[in-house]
């Protein structure tokens, strides 16, 4: 388990993590929820109550500092699948992910896992169970309320939040607490115009900074812009890395969509 | 090149290397405490009010137990609700652990597929909010005690590892119900029937000495019988249990505690799927 008080100084070009032949593969159970109801029921029925599904194969991929690695993908393709097994949060199945440094996850879903508790209570939560301690989080809390631009709203229960509110103090605590590796998954698309401006502005700061950045997104004109790398996933398996130009176009083509407005849409 | 900070590899069915795993959860004990704070601070049990409702919400329920005993005949001295307030407190330090455990994981479903921590600290962080809301209520007891006349004794202290072991068990059982949860979500609908079984199964409403000899089965399967028989002498007779109950109850605690956490540790990095 990452503890983000480790952060040191980090060369560019040094190796920040380094994934090799890895593979995952789960069952998850058909049903939306599973119960001892549903499993009673189909005792006896022979019905298969888990699906088997396979969300990487052999995935290399070496991620250094200093490097802003764009990972794109279709939906399903194992992105976000991929940088949990980066972040700790899923073993893989095979293979071996080294990471060299600490890592801040914004996935998806963001902070705050207790809609009912306030933004602040959260906050403090969440970098507490990151292994932080309650000095470096109250050390950079003032910053972080500050970046979210949330004001008097950090106090009011996280189930009043707007979806932009939401990811604001997201992204502010993950960019705030400057972590050696920074996984940012999906997570920049929901703020306002400002705000994303504002977090593309960090992201190239914290490129600046020789940290480790990973993206990953569906906005291909913010990765062209921000990325030095793109690696593009399809179906649990890495297809191809390298130039963010050369990727995306492939990738692009491959959708049959050519450079439609759709898919160029920023963030 | 440096060594890795972290190396993420297959694991085979088993537990996660328990020292590692121990640092890890030791490091962030804070957030235990401050996980329990805020969810009592949720409950409002900051407040005068929270606080009187912690302190009235047992005596209500006593009280409403009272009745019943009256009503259906048994004995209503002053001692038999001493019996019944002390033995009751303690069922709900377990009774709390269990519901407050059974969701935890399930309900920290963002934080699980966000960030990499020991998930056990989860269903911890119930068991230390049951034993908050417990706490006031060991007042009242006392007060309740010195009102109906009951002595108090040396062996009153014996309290102290009765409660320890009743601690142990409900950890236990938090660790269990919140991973048997994530596989059956059906489970926490049917606790609150477990737990109103549990209830009229312990002696609590009535003196283990008023068990049939024909039902003397459920002394030896419900692990709460033993326990609430030692709380009961320590506490309200100013007695030492019989040392039999004693051991019986920290081999029923610690072998729940002990399956209960194996099972955990060996499921838990597959929860972020599960969820």
């Amino acid at each position: 388990m990452s503890s983000l008080s480790a952060s040191k100084a980090h060369l560019t070009n040094e190796l920040a993590v380094s994934i090799r032949g890895v593979g995952l593969t789960y069952t998850t159970s058909i049903d939306k929820k599973p119960t001892l109801k549903s499993r009673a029921k189909s005792l006896g029925r022979g019905k298969k109550q888990t699906r088997v599904v396979r969300a990487l194969d052999d995935v290399n991929l070496d991620i250094q500092y200093g490097h802003v690695l764009g990972i794109i993908g279709t939906n399903g393709a194992g992105k976000s699948s991929l940088m949990r097994c980066v972040a700790g949060i899923l073993p893989p199945s095979q293979g071996r992910i080294e990471v060299f440094g600490s890592v801040s996850t914004l996935l998806a879903l963001g902070v705050g896992f207790n809609p009912s508790m306030s933004g602040r209570d959260n906050v403090f939560l969440g970098g507490l169970a990151a292994g932080m301690s309650r000095e470096e989080i109250a050390g950079n809390f003032d910053e972080i309320a500050d970046f979210s631009e949330l004001g008097e709203a950090i106090d009011a229960p996280m189930r009043t939040y707007s979806s932009g509110m939401y990811a604001r103090l997201a992204f502010s605590v993950a960019a705030v607490v400057r972590p050696d590796i920074l996984i940012i998954d999906e997570a920049l698309s929901t703020g306002d115009a400002k705000f994303k401006e504002k977090s593309l502005n960090r992201v190239k700061e914290l490129r600046g900074d020789d940290r480790a950045l990973i993206l990953v997104s569906h906005a291909m004109g913010t990765l062209r812009d921000t990325c030095n790398d793109v690696a593009w996933l399809h179906k649990g398996k890495l297809i191809q890395r390298g130039e963010p130009d050369v990727v995306i176009d492939a990738y692009q083509e491959f959708l049959h969509l050519g450079k439609s407005a759709a898919i160029d849409e920023d963030v | 090149m440096s060594t890795p900070l972290q190396v993420y590899e297959p694991f085979k069915a088993g537990l996660p290397k328990l020292g590692r795993y121990w640092k890890s959860l030791w490091s962030r004990r804070t957030f235990i405490k401050e996980y329990s704070k805020s969810e009592l601070r949720e409950q409002h049990f900051d407040s005068v009010f929270g606080q009187l409702w912690l302190v009235l919400n047992p005596l209500l329920l006593s009280g409403v137990y009272f009745i019943l005993i009256v009503i259906i005949g048994g004995a209503t001295d002053s001692q038999r609700y001493a019996h019944l307030t002390a033995s009751l407190f303690l069922f709900y330090l377990v009774a709390n652990s269990l519901t407050g455990g059974v969701k935890s994981i399930t309900a920290g479903q963002r934080l699980i597929l966000n960030t990499a921590f020991p998930r056990i600290m989860l269903p911890i962080s119930a068991l230390v909010i049951a034993i908050f809301k417990f706490l006031p209520t060991l007042i009242v007891f006392v007060v309740i005690k010195a009102i109906v006349g009951s002595p108090f004794a040396v062996e009153m202290l014996w309290a102290i590892p009765v409660l320890l072991i009743t601690i142990f068990l409900a950890l236990g059982l938090a660790i269990t119900i919140s991973c048997i949860n994530v596989y059956f979500r059906d489970i926490a609908s049917f606790l609150p029937y477990l737990t109103r079984t549990l209830l009229y199964l312990s002696p609590i409403l009535y003196l283990p000495s008023d068990i049939k000899p024909s039902l003397r089965a459920i002394e030896i399967f419900n692990p709460l019988f033993p326990i609430l028989d030692s709380w009961s002498r320590a506490m309200v007779q100013g007695q030492a249990p019989e040392l039999s109950s004693m051991l019986q109850s920290l081999a029923w605690a610690t072998g729940i505690f002990f399956i209960g956490t194996y099972f955990f540790l060996s499921r838990e990095r597959e929860f972020a799927v599960r969820l």
